[in-house]
Formats: structure tokens, sequence, C-alpha cells
């Protein structure tokens, strides 16, 4: 098969999966109202009387959109085990399409949202905070390299899961404690021992710090960061698809 | 005429169950072709490997010249697959859903636009083509489903199950369906697990059963394969529960086998004459009253009886053993 089809089969498949996402308006607005529930619930700092701009600068926007980038992504990549379980992926394995472009093209959808999601959150954060980005390129890179091994990690739990509540509960046992280790509320360097170990294996870590240290105009931090997640990314979505492609082929 | 599909020693293990055992048969050019046998007997997974789904564990498949373990895209272009259940994008439109399908199968946006709106007139459905599908009627889904199979004109058309779950007058539309899309020239490999369906519009027939073909050719010849075995129909005067006759019945000497079918009891034997004065006796001894007793021509199902020793209707396997391979087929376990 030519590649620039391939190509095209993989936009046609993100393409109609953002679309179903997005024709579910209630879906898409609960998975953005966590988030920015989350935002005003710890806008707050513990123990302080008023609003610290500092800290929502610096340090809980930047987390918020890294967790959301990760929500977004890891939820949309999901919709395989959906797909799995009402039968729908078996229309698109019929079809004369490349299991690559499969896989690709569920990979996109998945970056795309994270992106998306994250982008949104950005936008409320600096519209009521007042916050503005000091590198908005920088902070682009990173949120969509977020995006990428979010959804890497959603391909490996899509392709993991028997059932869609299996992988609810595969997801959330992956996010949610990468949602309170990853340094989204609470600094790395303020956790007991030996959880700063723990956060340092965790992918959500390393994109909050990017994202904090963006603002604060840390370069060299943001580099090892990107490094890091790069490899992140490459790795988890060389697992995914190795664990997808055993479920399209069905050996 | 040239074979369509060609199945040769088709056999798939899904862990250690043997759900395929050595397939062969072939369909030939625009025949109707029907695979029938009862829930769990393998026709949804020999189908799924037909259609390049399902990598068989050995054998092969040859579609309309091509292998579709070496050529799967090949195979694909040329194969309409058309579920048992509806697969479509539910929150999508049927119009949006058709576009990518079509896409998919690689149709310039011209052809698209115009095979669709042929689709959705034949099969009804214009009216409705911008709702989401997930609003549809069973009846709705299963037209969408075989309209998006024949949107890049396919020259088969595999249907599991396509009367399966409709009601008595969509399933009649559903087999007008079929024997017009075959009366234009399209070869049609069909499942069922009714044998009245394979009957009524297969050309061919293959049973199988726990995953071994165990009979192939035209109805008529499988039914005349009934080896001097001859039906009795019965039907027991004012008894709305004729179900308690069939143990009653079987106790009777040269009864090979009974069961309910349209309402009466129909007995299998061997030797109808002995066998007919005994079954008098008995229903008189147990206080029935017989209202009607005829010799009957042999059927589908009589002959499937004849083959497997069971009717079609009763579990063959266990439900526990049923979901398991339901499971290991849709690869979940």
């Amino acid at each position: 098969m030519k590649p620039l089809t391939s190509l095209m089969h993989s936009v046609w498949i993100a393409e109609n999966d953002l679309r179903q996402s997005f024709k579910s308006v209630r879906h898409v607005i609960w998975s953005l109202l966590f988030p920015i529930f989350m935002m005003f619930t710890f806008s707050f700092r513990y123990g302080a009387t008023e609003l610290d701009i500092q800290f929502i600068h610096t340090f809980l926007i930047p987390g918020i959109v890294g967790m959301t980038a990760m929500f977004g992504s890891i939820n949309e990549t999901m919709s395989i085990v959906w797909d799995k379980s009402l039968g729908v992926f078996d229309r698109i394995l019929a079809a004369p399409v490349s299991s690559i472009s499969i896989i690709v093209g569920k990979t996109m959808s998945g970056a795309v949202m994270g992106v998306i999601s994250a982008l949104v959150l950005l936008i409320v954060g600096s519209t009521l905070f007042g916050v503005s980005f000091v590198n908005i390129s920088a902070v682009l890179l990173i949120i969509f390299l977020a995006s990428f091994s979010f959804t890497g990690i959603g391909t490996i739990i899509s392709g993991l899961a028997s059932e869609p509540r299996e992988a609810m509960m595969l997801s959330n046992l992956l996010r949610f404690p990468m949602m309170f280790l990853g340094g989204v509320f609470f600094p790395v360097e303020a956790m007991p021992m030996p959880l700063p170990y723990v956060a340092r294996v965790l992918p959500l870590t390393y994109v909050t710090e990017a994202l904090r240290a963006i603002q604060i105009e840390n370069a060299s931090i943001v580099f090892v960061d990107a490094m890091v997640l790069l490899v992140y990314t490459v790795g988890t979505m060389l697992l995914g698809s190795k664990i997808l492609m055993r479920i399209m082929t069905r050996l | 005429m040239e074979n369509a599909i060609e199945v040769k020693e088709l056999t798939k293990f899904y862990g250690s169950l043997l759900a395929v055992d050595h397939v062969n048969f072939e369909v030939k050019g625009k025949e109707i072709f029907g695979l029938l046998g009862p829930n769990g007997a393998g026709k949804t997974t020999t189908i799924r490997m037909i259609c390049g789904m399902l990598r068989p564990t050995s054998g092969t498949v040859v579609i309309a010249g091509f292998d579709v373990s070496q050529k799967p895209q090949e195979v694909k272009r040329r194969i309409g697959w058309v579920p048992d259940i509806s697969n479509l994008f539910g929150e999508l439109s049927a119009r949006v859903n058709l576009e990518f399908m079509g896409k998919l199968y690689g149709l310039d946006k011209k052809t698209r636009r115009e095979r669709i709106d042929q689709v959705l007139e034949l099969f009804h459905l214009k009216d409705r083509q911008n709702d989401p599908v997930k609003y549809y009627s069973k009846g709705m889904h299963r037209r969408l489903t075989i309209a998006a199979a024949l949107l890049h004109q396919p020259e088969i058309l595999v249907m599991d199950e396509p009367t399966s779950g409709l009601d008595a007058q969509t399933a009649r539309l559903m087999r007008e369906i079929i024997i017009d899309l075959n009366k234009e020239g399209r070869t049609i490999l069909l499942t069922t697990h009714q044998i009245g369906e394979a009957d009524r519009l297969a050309q061919r027939v293959g049973i199988i059963d726990r995953g071994r073909l165990i009979a192939l050719n035209t109805p008529e010849q499988i039914k005349n394969s009934t080896e001097g075995m001859r039906a009795l129909e019965i039907k027991i005067l004012n008894d709305v529960d004729q179900q308690r006759w069939i143990p009653i019945i079987s106790e009777a000497e040269g009864v090979d086998n009974v069961f309910l079918a349209e309402g009466k009891i129909r007995v299998l034997s061997k030797d109808l004459p002995q066998m007919i004065p005994t079954v008098i006796n008995l229903v008189d001894k147990h206080g029935g009253k017989i209202e009607n007793i005829s010799v009957a021509q042999p059927t589908l199902e009589d002959a499937f009886i004849n083959l497997t020793g069971k009717s079609i209707r009763e579990e063959s396997i266990s439900k526990e053993e049923y979901l398991k391979r339901r499971l290991a087929r849709s690869g979940l376990r």
C-alpha cells in the first residue's frame, strides 16, 4: 500500500474518532470540568489566606495543564476498548487498511485530544487568573510530547484490557497515583522518601516540571525533561503498538 | 463456474480450544452458499478467517485467486462483510458512517457521494440519513450494515446471521434483498442457525457442528441423504403443552428422534409402519387424543438431526462452553 494512502487512512480513522468524541458534547464537557474544578479547588494554597498569584502562575496552572493532557489523551485512546467491545474495531479490521494505519490513526486521535484538552485549560487558566506563558512554543512542544507519551500509555492499557470497565480501572490505577505523585498539586521535592523516586518514574512529573521550568525560564530543565518525554513517547508507543498489533492479528 | 471462495483445511485454535477443525469447502461464483449450524459451532470464526479479520492456526482461504494470509488487502477489497450485530458508529449519522467507510475503501469524493445516495435510496434510509444511527431501529441498523458493505460494490458478500433477531416482516424483506443481490451477480456466503432460512435461500449448504463440516450439498441432496429415515407429524388435541409429549413418545420402540417443529410433534424413524401403532397406543395410554397425524417429507432439519443426532435448537455445547468460545473469538480472553 502506498505510504500516502496509509497516512490518509490514519488521518480518516483519527478524524472519525474525534468526530465521534466531539459529537458527545456532554462527554467533552464532563471531561474538561474535572481539571477546571481541580484548578479552582487548589487555587487556594493550603494555609494561605488569599490567592497566591505567583503560586498559580508558576505551579498550579502548569501542573493542571499537564494533568489535563494526560486525562485527554488516555481517555481518547480508551475508545479502542469501546470499539472492541461494540464490534466497531472489526469494521475497520475488515476494510483494506493496514494494521499500522489503524495504530497510527488511533494514536493521532489520542494525541490530538490531549493537546486540545490541555490548550482549553491553558486558555481557561490564562483568562481567569491572568496567567501568561513566557514561551508559548516551548509550552506547545511539551504538551505535544506529553500527549503522545500518554497516548502510548493509553494504547498499552487498551491492548491489555478485555473490556471497558477493566480499562477504566486500569487507567485509574495509573492516572490517579500519577496525578498526586506527578507533582501536579504538591511539589515532588516536598514529598517524603521514597515518593520522589516513584515520582521520577512517572512521565507526568517531567511534564509538570518542564511546564514550570518554562515559566521560570530554566531552559536546561526544559531540554532534559523534553528528552525524557521523547524517550517515554517512543517506548510507550512501541510497546502499545506491539500489543495492539497482537490483538489485531489475534495470533 | 469458477470458485469465488476456496477454503482448505481451515483450522482455528483459541488456546487449547478447537473452534474450527480442518474445514474444506468452496463457494462457486454467483451462488448463495449457506453455512448452517447451531450457536458456537464455528460459523462466525470461519467467516472471520475468510474475511481476513482473524488469522487461521492452519489451512488456507483463497478469495478470487488471492490467498487471504498473503494478500489480505486484495481480499478485503473484494468482500463486503455484514456482521451479525450492527457495528456502526452510534454517535454519527448514516451518511457520515458511510462517508468514512467509503474513504477506507478508497472511493473518491464524487463516487462516494453517488454511491452513498444510491444505497441510502435503495435501503430506504434517505429520510433519516442525518440522524445518529444509535436512534435507528434494529431493522434500520441491519439495512445500514448491508448498505455499508455494498458501498465499494464487492463481488462477494459475507453475511453473518442476516435475519437473526429481526421481526418476521423485516426478516422477509432481508431475504428478498439477499436474493436480489444474488440476482445482480454477487456471490453470497451466509451463516445461519435457522434451517428454514438455509433451505429457502441457499443453493448449497454446508452443515457445521463443533467446528467440523459434516455435510456439504444442495438442500435437496442433503434432505435425500436421510437414508430411509421418515418423518411423522402429530398434533395432540386440545393440548397447549405439546412439549410434554416429547419424552413420552421418545420411549416408543423404533423412534429415533422427537422434537417440536412449527407447533407439531415431529417423530423420526427408520421403521415407520412399526412405530405408528406404538406411538398411537402410547398417546392413548397417557390420556391424549390425536387431532392430526401425517407422514411428512424429510426436511433439512431432519437431515441435520440424522447427521448430528440432535436438534439445531438444542444447545449443542454447554452455556459455559459457548461463552468461552465467544470470549475467545472476540479476542477478549
